[in-house]
Parts: C-alpha cells; structure tokens; sequence
C-alpha cells in the first residue's frame, strides 16, 4: 500500500509543490531590472573580495602615476591628486560600502527584530516604551545624530556601523512590532500556545518565519541606506580616514579637481550611484516577488 | 478651522518641542564635554594664558556649572555661547544668520521637490502601465538612489565645466540673490536638493493617485461630464495628497541633512556648511549652537506638516 501511494505521488506532479521561496525566486527572476541588479551585485561582491588579496597598484601608494592622470593603459580608472591608482582605490572602496552596508543590517536585523517581536508580543509598557522611543527618534535628523555619534566615538569602521545601527535599526523594529502585533493573534498562534509552546518558541519558532518575508525587503532598503550614510560621513571628512579609501572620500577629493580631472569624482559616484540602485531594485524585486499581493 | 482645540494642541506641541530641543541640547552638551582631549587643544597656548583662555570660556569650573550656565543662557537670552575657534564671535547671531541663508535654499528645494514630485506622479497615475509610467517610476528609482552630492557634481561638471561657466564660478553665492540670482547659486543647489525627494514624492503622488482614481466618487465626477483636468486635479488630487503629506516631515529632514553636503559644494555660507565646518575645526560650541538650531527647526516642521493635514482634510481635527 505505502509503496503504491509513493508511486502514484511521484506519478502525479503536483503544481502546488512549490514552496514559498521557490516561488518567491521565480518571480524574482521575471523582474527584468532585480536580475540585472542581482547580477550586478554578485560581481561587486566577488571584486570587493579579490581586493583582499590583489589590486592592481596598493590603495595608498603616492605617486605611482602622474597627478591627475587621466584613464590609460596602466592606470584604467586615471590617478588621483597625489598620484594614487584610482581603480585599486575603488575596489577597496566597494569592500567598505558592502561591509558597512551588509554589517549595520545583520545588527539592525538583530536589534531591530528583537525589539519589534517583545514590544508586539508582550505590548503593555514595554511596547509603550519602545513605541515612545521610535517616534522620538523619527523626529530628529538620523544623518546628523549619525554624524555627531561617529564625532562622540571617533571615527573608525566599527563606530560608523554602531553609529548607523543606533539611528537606523527603528524601521525594522517598528515593521517587525507591526507583524507580530496582528500575528499574536491568529489561530496558529493560539493553536501553539494552547499545546503549551514557551513564549521563546512561539516568538522565535512560529511567529519570526512568517514574517521573514518583510524582514528580508527591508533589510535590503536598508543596505543601501546605510552605504549612503557612510558616503556621506567620510564625504564630509568624518568617517572612513585617509590613508583608506571611501567612495565618500575618493568623490569628496575628485570634487575640488572637478575642471581638471573630472575622472576622479566620477569614478566613485558612478560607482556609488550604480551600487544603491542596485540594492534599491533589488529591493522592488524582493517585495514584489514574496509579497504578490502588492504587485502593482 | 483654528478651534480652541486646534490651539490646545499646537500649544502642547510647543512646549514638546521645547523640551525635545533642551533634551537634544544637553545630551550633545554633556556627550561632547565627555569627550578625551581638550577642547582648546588647537590654541598652542601654555602657562598662564592658556589658564586666561580656559577662564575666558569658563572651561575651568566643573562640568555642572559649565552645563547650568549654559542652560540659564539658552533658555533665558537665547544665548548659545562663543566660538572657541574665533575668540568674540557669538555663537546666536551667527548661526541667525546664516539660518536665513540656509532656509532661502532650502524654501526653493522645498518648493520644486513638491511641484516636480507631484506633477510626475500624477501624469505616471493618468498614464498608468504606459510607456511613459515606465519611465517615470525607473527614473524615480535612479532619483531616489543618487545621492545629492553626486547629483551635485554631475550638475556643476554639465553647468561648470562642459557648457562653459554658467554659475559664476559656482563657489559664490550673493546673499539675498534669490532666484533672481544665477543658476549657480540657488537653482542648481537647489535641484540638488531636492531631486531625490522629488522622485520619492512622484512615487507616493502615483500610488496615492491610483488608489484615489479608482473610487466611486471619482466615477460619479465623470458622470456628471467634469473635465478630466477637473476631476484630476481637484477631486482626485486633493485627497491623493493626505498619504503624500506623511513624507514631509522626513522630506524637510532630508532637506536639512542635505545641506551639510550641498552648501559646502556650492560654496553657500549657511547653516550646514558651519556645522561641517564646525565638526572638522572641532569648534563644540558651535556644533551644539547648530545642532540645537536643528532640532527646534525639525520641530516646527513636523508641527506645520500635522497643522497641513487640516488645512488638506477638513475630517481632521485635533
């Protein structure tokens, strides 16, 4: 009997066997502009992980190519106002934007998510609480706290990140909060919390994966968010230091030189431009694609 | 429309304002005044007329009456302080006015982020699913994901450099030039500004609209043989704009934000560029001064966007 049955399951295909993922990844590759910024991102990824072990010239070497140097053979990308390879100094500017990106939205995650499922879940004067913060925090310029936290603590890559996660990690928090607020109350909930199951196990284990979806697309609006901080800081002088490059930095430089060698400001913003529209397409895909309900 | 209600309320908002701002105050005021180092260090002063300048800023008594002097002079003479960079320059006047600089720009940023935002979503609404709709909302995307000061460089590289000098140089700005002054000194800061806003505006304008254009009362509209302009622009659009008003609060945030960056490309001596300035000289008075000038400033501005929504729907009182 059981070995008919297999046979028969396996004889039939059935068109409901698709999961929500499998599903979430065939749309996704139907979004003509989410493809190509996937593509896209895979390849900066693969770049920002081969400067680690090669770049054309060393990011910090003075005076390996004329100043102001346009594109040429031996220097693609032209050099700089001191003399400096402009497309090594790129590629360790892309390792910066991503692990600034990537690593405030594995906190904000973290934060973000812990926050929003206890304020949702218990409510009373923890959510009251946390409610009360948000909105204060919605208040004031995120950019500029950002920017007076990476002053406070110094600048370097580890306080850029805390100082992003401290003014960014609200959206996830308040996005999460919202789920599991109307998630607490649905059957499948009530269902696990009449078999016995600990508040642990129903926030972690039933109510987090099913709000996985959202907490995805919003980590991914908020990768290319926190790049831009990042940019901003070090455009302005106070976030990734010199001798280590910055797309901030590096278009900052370019800027005083822009009737000169207009390559040098070009090169980073182009690449910075191109790097957030990515994520930000990607991000379009991902809600569209988990979420088909919002298709436009 | 300005019920003793209404009045109530933007009283009680006055008053959080006032206290967000002093709260705001005191946590940069005491967070700086934490910070190693000193804040006199780039005077190169020793013995006594090092001890003179610390007596001058007040910097050798403690920390608390440091903080309660100072928060005496904001709160009774609106006092910031003094520039420990520029000994004599007081902190108040200064950041005053350059504040009038900064809003100048910002008001024109303001204005062409909401008409450009506006008029793109509806037409991308009106056209829905034509070409036209696929460009504005690809446009929209790469708007919203360039920052300003990359905008900004593309604007001065075609307006500076490739059509010959079309900004004055475009370091320059003329106080009280307006827009009667040259491109490169409000219009294409400005543009800066606010592009990225204005496609972010274009795509609320467009979601807003279509949800609005589907509704009853616009089919009863049409009905009764309204032009379609009509219909669009006074029943579709009006109420289209209640969802589109939620965004100017962060909107006149980013405006904000977005000067720190854009008036030290254009070179406009405003409130942004201090606060560059400042943080880089590391003149703490002042960064306090401004940052507390910008907290009141975003303060106001999420006031006057909740008194908006009643201006927009009369449903809404407070």
């Amino acid at each position: 009997m059981a070995t008919a049955a297999a046979v028969v399951a396996r004889e039939i295909p059935s068109p409901e066997q698709a999961s929500l993922w499998s599903d979430a990844w065939r749309r996704l590759r139907r979004n003509r502009m989410a493809l190509i910024s996937t593509i896209y991102l895979v390849l900066l990824v693969l770049v920002a992980l081969l400067a680690i072990f090669y770049t054309p010239y060393r990011m910090s070497a003075v005076g390996i190519a004329p100043t102001y140097s346009g594109p040429s053979q031996a220097h693609l990308l032209g050099a700089d106002g001191v003399g400096r390879d402009v497309l090594s100094r790129l590629m360790i500017g892309a390792q910066i934007s991503l692990i600034v990106g990537v690593g405030t939205q594995l906190l904000v995650v973290v934060v973000g998510v812990t926050v929003g499922l206890l304020a949702g879940y218990y409510r009373g004067w923890l959510d009251s609480v946390v409610t009360f913060i948000i909105n204060v925090f919605y208040g004031i310029p995120d950019l500029l706290v950002a920017l007076i936290l990476v002053f406070l603590l110094g600048p370097s890559l580890t306080n850029i990140i805390i100082a992003i996660v401290v003014t960014r990690w609200m959206d996830m928090a308040r996005m999460v909060r919202g789920q599991t607020l109307s998630m607490r109350e649905r059957e499948f909930i009530e269902a696990a919390r009449a078999s016995g199951a600990k508040p642990v196990k129903i926030l972690f284990g039933h109510i987090l994966p099913n709000a996985l979806g959202p907490i995805i697309v919003q980590a991914t609006f908020g990768v290319p968010a926190a790049i831009l901080f990042e940019a901003f800081l070090s455009f302005l002088g106070v976030g990734i230091q010199p001798p280590t490059p910055s797309w901030g930095s590096m278009a900052a430089d370019g800027i005083a030189a822009l009737r000169i060698a207009p390559h040098i400001v070009l090169a980073p913003s182009i690449a910075l431009s191109i790097t957030l529209m990515a994520f930000n397409f990607l991000g379009d895909g991902l809600r569209d694609a988990l979420d088909p309900r919002s298709r436009r | 429309m300005l019920t003793r209600g209404t009045l109530i309320y933007i009283g009680q908002r006055i008053v959080l304002i006032a206290f967000t701002v002093l709260a705001v105050s005191s946590i940069v005021f005491l967070g700086i005044h934490r910070l190693p180092g000193d804040a006199l260090f780039s005077e190169h002063l020793h013995g006594q007329q090092y001890e003179l300048l610390l007596h001058h800023y007040h910097l050798d008594e403690p920390l608390w009456i440091q903080y309660r002097d100072y928060l005496t002079g904001v709160v009774t003479r609106g006092d910031l302080g003094e520039s420990l960079v520029n000994k004599g320059v007081q902190i108040t006047p200064l950041v005053l006015r350059e504040l009038t600089i900064s809003a100048e720009v910002g008001a024109f940023a303001l204005i062409f982020t909401i008409g450009l935002g506006l008029v793109l979503g509806v037409v991308a609404a009106v056209r829905q699913n034509t070409w036209v709709d696929y460009v504005l909302t690809t446009t929209s995307v790469i708007g919203y994901s360039m920052p300003n000061f990359v905008i900004a460089t593309f604007l001065l590289l075609v307006f500076a450099v490739w059509l010959g000098n079309q900004t004055d140089g475009a370091f320059y700005y003329q106080i009280g030039g307006g827009w009667t002054g040259s491109i490169g000194q409000i219009w294409l800061p400005a543009f800066a500004l606010g592009f990225p806003y204005a496609s972010i505006v274009a795509r609320l304008t467009r979601a807003s609209m279509l949800e609005v254009i589907r509704q009853d009362y616009i089919r009863t509209a049409r009905a009764k043989g309204l032009k379609e302009t009509v219909i669009m622009v006074r029943h579709a659009l009006r109420n289209a704009l209640i969802p589109v008003t939620t965004i100017l609060g962060p909107l006149v945030i980013g405006i904000i934000t977005g000067s720190v960056i854009i008036e030290n490309i254009f070179g406009i001596p405003g409130l942004g560029k201090e606060f560059a300035q400042s943080i880089l000289n590391r003149d703490y008075a002042i960064v306090i001064g401004v940052f507390t000038m910008y907290a009141a400033m975003v303060g106001v501005a999420n006031l006057g966007v909740d008194l908006l929504y009643v201006l927009i729907d009369p449903r809404i009182r407070y």
